[in-house]
């Protein structure tokens, strides 16, 4: 028995010495590019322009061939597989998917390139405004993903139960208090009709911080990130603001009750359910949501968009721009364990041209970050809000997603709860936010000053 | 007759009669590996692919490892820091509480009470009756775990079956899964788990001959005395080990839970299982999320240690 | 003479029970409600399953159970295809199945010397076995897949294989031990002293009086595996080669929304072979399924 330990302890020593040493030697010589990315469910779009941008590729390189290897998951484990992949040279992809909140982390980790020695080169990247080149960089200041499309966040809203409501169709609030204002006269009108949806609460996660919180923070004269000083914004006026309008929401019947909001699974029920059932008047959701409403959808509603009005987001007192948006998407990066760098940004750059982004864009809905794409009559007729939701890209911000980001998110999201379940009042629940935050990234990274 | 190649009964070598004889030690320990030889599969399966990782992920609870950002590749050792902060972190004494809650309630409670409650029952029960019932509850746990989730999601959902039914009775009930989210998710795992236990504990009191029953009922004693005081001290290994078992497989339910209320409201219903996911996954803290997985383990010693010695299945 | 079998057709217990229930009525008052509380148990587990059927075949089902407005299959005709459907169940299979025969026949083995020579380190080896594999995979992802991108073994269906197994091997071993304690050593004695070896009485005597039991852990193993999302999600990166249990979530929409009726109809196909595995090993095995001996500890 003893010998047989012997041997076991071998064994399992050079398992351990051989995980140690990532084997190296893959099968990239520097002919093949690896592109890894996402493919899920009816989200099938990115996989056929891969297909069709390998297809390019390969006829325009003679000797070149492109593997692709898309990976169905769903966003977490999508980002866990990509970097596990990403950590040995035997599987890393030369060009990955890359989620805009992950570049400034996947940079500092060191998964993928810069690309700025290309791009300097690339005439095209005229066709891409300051805000959207921010959102690949990172935080070096270095561009790393080369943007393939976009979302932006409006409000939603129903124009017969508004209009019912005495309210001008096409509705344009033009302040907080205007949006406050509208959900009473709904209320008053039908107290049956939820008057406003804003997602909140640590259930949605992101879609809380992002479509909720960060939609109305933007539009205060506070941030969230000091981009200059790279610090953490504690203690601002907008953080309590923010906080007082989900009070007001919620606490105020305004809105969806906490149990409702709270269901980890509201989105499908809201825009699946509630809204084509007409018994939700506005949501403050993505420009993504007809997408549920298309043939090609979950839940196919053709009168959609004679039902259906869009309104852009306000500023807190109609003040700067008098409307903010917040935006995410996808960019297309490198892999920094490449063998063939030249290659993969040839491939990059196929990927991301005019026409390719052109297609792109429509068939997956996303909002063109390219001038030029969401210019081209082409785009603009594809679907009856991409040209409103296109328009809103000047005005987006993008979320300052360093390695930090996601725990300071959740923080946001726990701070909604609790001001939405009354278990605490706005200033109580920023205190609490400001002391987390400082928990997370020290006292040294925080600052009252915002952007 | 007897030679000395064959092996040997039970017992080992420790009476044979060439004991003292030289060379008796190497005899002896080259019949105890081939002996062992068969065991070589399983060890070598179970060295390379199980021990390596499970060591190494051990270790990597004592360093800072996370998936993107800083750590990924620049690997720092922090010694105890994971424990410390985890230790230190508010939602983990609750994490512990509610795991230990859900533990007790749905394994110990639940799957055993109910699973042994069920084989009794079925034994004075009429064949079909017991056939259906049976096959119902295997289905049960059957289903793959990602499609029982979403069924007893969609039970205890606000518009969901066990609302529904009970609105015929005129009931307007809870939204269960925000107001009592660990009593649905406890529910919901007692109904995935208890044909476990009832096929344990049929096969177990199969093996109980009536004729000791029969005899404490002539001697007076009632259905629960008999129970109690025949039947349950006859299979008490059975309890032991099913008790064990159960424990251990109810520690690592993760997708029930995350289905059905994503560890919330707030943190309601995150166990530790779910508070490792948030950190390993969400956040990319691998040392962190090891770290809890850790104590996972050790929660689960613990109670088997205390199965062990409160049942004391060695003694027969 | 107790060899395993599983359960005996109604036991000894239940016979006495039942005779004498002609002869009080007090017994069939017991029978009655045994029958009645063990009939609301069983329709308790089956409600959660409602959802199911019913979704499976509403084209436009959602959360919320509702009697679907047109009965449909098409759901099940949408989702048949072999890429999404056809080709992940096959994987499945080759995965669950050839995991579950590794599984038994190492753990069979494994299982002899534990059973039949009493080492000291046996307990020990058992337990601490046990305990190895409480450890989540999700915390050893890291090591595991540096593992086994060291070995080339990534994106391999049989190194897969090889890890599943090395997971399932605990409880298979505690498993086919306790069968195989029920075995009478004093059966192979005889064959002993005529000069067969244990490999020999292994193959002829102990096995066939086990079949029962072995099947039990293979389907107890199969079950396991075929349910395992992530596993196969990490080792593996040719979605040709996902198993369902991965590609189930090719159902979920992007940003979150699910298309509910087709999900429901592939978690019945999903499910359907195991429980057709389930029934069949039942029906071979002569009685109704048990886990009689498994677990003795």
């Amino acid at each position: 028995m003893k010998r047989y330990l012997g041997i076991a302890a071998a064994v399992a020593t050079t398992a351990l010495v051989l995980s140690g040493c990532s084997g190296g030697g893959g099968e990239s010589d520097g002919t093949t590019i690896k592109v890894a990315y996402s493919k899920f469910g009816n989200f099938t779009q990115m996989d056929d322009h891969m297909k069709a941008v390998k297809e390019q590729y390969e006829a325009a390189n003679e000797g070149m061939t492109v593997e692709l290897v898309p990976i169905e998951a769903l966003e977490a484990d999508y980002f866990t597989k990509l970097a596990l992949m990403n950590q040995s040279a035997a599987t890393a992809p030369d060009v990955m998917y890359e989620d805009t909140f992950k570049v400034k982390s996947d940079a500092e980790a060191g998964y993928i390139l810069p690309l700025d020695e290309y791009i300097d080169e690339w005439d095209d990247w005229e066709q891409f405004p300051d805000n959207a080149r921010e959102a690949g960089a990172g935080d070096d200041g270095k561009i790393y993903g080369v943007p393939m499309g976009t979302d932006t966040r409006a409000i939603w809203y129903n124009k017969q139960l508004l209009a019912d409501a005495g309210l001008t169709v096409p509705w344009e609030p033009k302040s907080w208090q205007d949006i406050l204002d509208a959900a009473e006269a709904v209320k008053q009108k039908n107290p049956e009709t939820i008057p406003f949806n804003i997602y909140s609460g640590k259930g949605q996660s992101e879609g809380a911080s992002m479509q909720g919180f960060q939609m109305l923070l933007s539009g205060t004269e506070d941030t969230l990130y000091n981009s200059d000083e790279k610090k953490w914004v504690t203690g601002s006026q907008g953080f309590i603001d923010s906080l007082q309008f989900i009070t007001d929401v919620y606490q105020g019947d305004l809105g969806p009750t906490p149990q409702q909001a709270l269901d980890k699974n509201v989105g499908t029920t809201i825009n699946s359910e509630w809204i084509p059932q007409n018994k939700l008047a506005m949501s403050l959701d993505g420009s993504w949501v007809s997408g549920t409403w298309l043939e090609t959808g979950t839940t196919p509603w053709p009168e959609w968009n004679d039902v259906m009005g869009v309104a852009a987001m306000p500023t807190q007192d109609g003040q700067g721009a008098g409307r903010t948006s917040m935006s995410g998407g996808w960019t297309l990066a490198m892999g920094a364990k490449t063998k063939n760098a030249d290659a993969a940004w040839d491939f990059i750059e196929t990927a991301l041209d005019k026409d390719n982004s052109l297609d792109y864009d429509v068939a997956a809905s996303q909002i063109a970050v390219r001038t030029d794409v969401g210019t081209d009559p082409a785009y603009i007729e594809s679907n009856p809000t991409f040209e409103f939701f296109s328009e809103l890209v000047k005005d987006t911000h993008f979320r300052p997603a360093t390695s930090d980001y996601s725990k300071i998110s959740n923080e946001i999201t726990v701070a909604m709860e609790a001001v939405m379940t009354g278990q605490q009042t706005p200033e109580e629940a920023a205190k609490a936010y400001d002391t987390a935050i400082t928990g997370i990234v020290g006292d040294d990274n925080v600052t009252t000053k915002s952007d | 007759m007897t030679t000395v190649t064959t092996p040997a009964p039970v017992g080992g070598a420790e009476r044979s009669p060439n004991r003292n004889r030289p060379g008796e030690k190497k005899r002896r320990t080259l019949v105890a590996l081939a002996r062992s030889a068969p065991l070589l599969p399983a060890v070598l399966l179970l060295a390379v692919f199980l021990f390596g990782p499970v060591v190494s992920s051990l270790y990597g609870s004592l360093t800072n490892a996370s998936l993107s950002g800083s750590t990924a590749t620049n690997v720092e050792f922090v010694g105890v820091k994971n424990y410390v902060d985890l230790f230190s972190d508010p939602d983990f004494p609750k994490a512990v509480l509610l795991t230990v809650v859900f533990l007790v309630a749905s394994a110990i409670l639940g799957q055993n009470v109910v699973g042994l409650g069920l084989s009794v029952l079925m034994q004075s029960a009429n064949g079909v009756v017991r056939g259906v019932v049976r096959t119902i509850v295997v289905t049960a746990w059957v289903l793959p775990e990602i499609v029982a989730s979403f069924a007893a999601y969609a039970f205890f959902h606000d518009g969901g079956t066990l609302n529904e039914m009970l609105g015929v009775f005129g009931i307007q009930g809870p939204n269960w899964l925000y107001t009592f989210p660990m009593f649905a998710v406890i529910l919901a795992n007692v109904w995935r788990g208890t044909a476990f236990s009832m096929l344990v504990y049929t096969a177990a009191l199969n093996d109980v001959p009536p004729e000791i029953t029969e005899a404490a009922e002539v001697d007076g004693a009632t259905g629960w005395q008999r129970f109690r005081l025949v039947t349950v001290p006859m299979i008490r290994r059975s309890i032991s080990t099913n008790l064990m078992l159960t424990t251990l497989q109810t520690l690592s339910v993760f997708a029930l839970i995350f289905v059905m209320t994503g560890g919330g409201p707030g943190t309601d219903s995150t166990t530790l299982p779910l508070l490792a996911y948030q950190e390993a996954f969400k956040f990319g803290e691998l040392g962190f999320g090891t770290a809890i997985a850790t104590i996972l383990l050790l929660v689960g010693a613990l109670f088997s240690v205390f199965y062990i010695r409160a049942l004391k299945p060695e003694v027969d | 003479m107790t060899a395993p079998v599983l359960e005996k057709p109604p036991s000894r217990a239940a016979e006495a029970g039942s005779r004498l229930s002609m002869a009080s009525p007090n017994r069939r008052m017991m029978k009655g409600l045994s029958n009645g509380v063990i009939a609301i148990v069983g329709f308790a587990f089956l409600l959660p399953m409602v959802w199911l059927v019913l979704a499976s075949v509403d084209t436009s089902a959602t959360l919320s159970v509702k009697w679907p407005e047109t009965f449909s299959l098409d759901n099940f005709t949408a989702i048949l295809t072999p890429e999404r459907s056809l080709i992940p169940l096959l994987n499945s299979t080759l995965l669950s199945g050839g995991c579950a025969i590794l599984t038994v026949v190492a753990s069979l083995l494994a299982a002899y010397p534990l059973s039949r020579y009493k080492m000291r380190v046996n307990k020990p080896f058992l337990y601490g076995v046990l305990f190895g594999t409480c450890l989540p995979i999700t915390a050893m992802m890291v090591p595991v897949y540096s593992l086994f991108v060291a070995f080339n073994l990534i994106d391999s269906v049989g190194g897969t294989i090889l890890f599943l197994a090395a997971t399932s091997l605990p409880m298979a071993i505690w498993m086919m031990k306790n069968f195989m304690d029920s075995v009478p050593v004093s059966l192979e004695e005889a064959a002993w002293t005529d000069g067969a070896s244990a490999m020999t009485t292994l193959r002829t005597i102990v096995v066939p009086l086990m079949r029962p039991g072995i099947g039990v852990v293979f389907i107890f193993v199969f079950i396991q595996t075929w349910g395992n999302f992530f596993i196969p999600f990490v080792l593996l990166l040719s979605p040709d080669k996902q198993p369902a249990a991965v590609s189930i979530f090719s159902f979920f929409g992007q940003y979150g929304a699910v298309a509910y009726g087709q999900l429901a109809a592939f978690s019945l196909l999903y499910s359907v072979p195991v429980l057709a595995l389930y029934v069949l090993v039942t029906r071979l095995g002569g009685g109704s399924f048990a886990l009689a001996g498994a677990v003795k500890g």
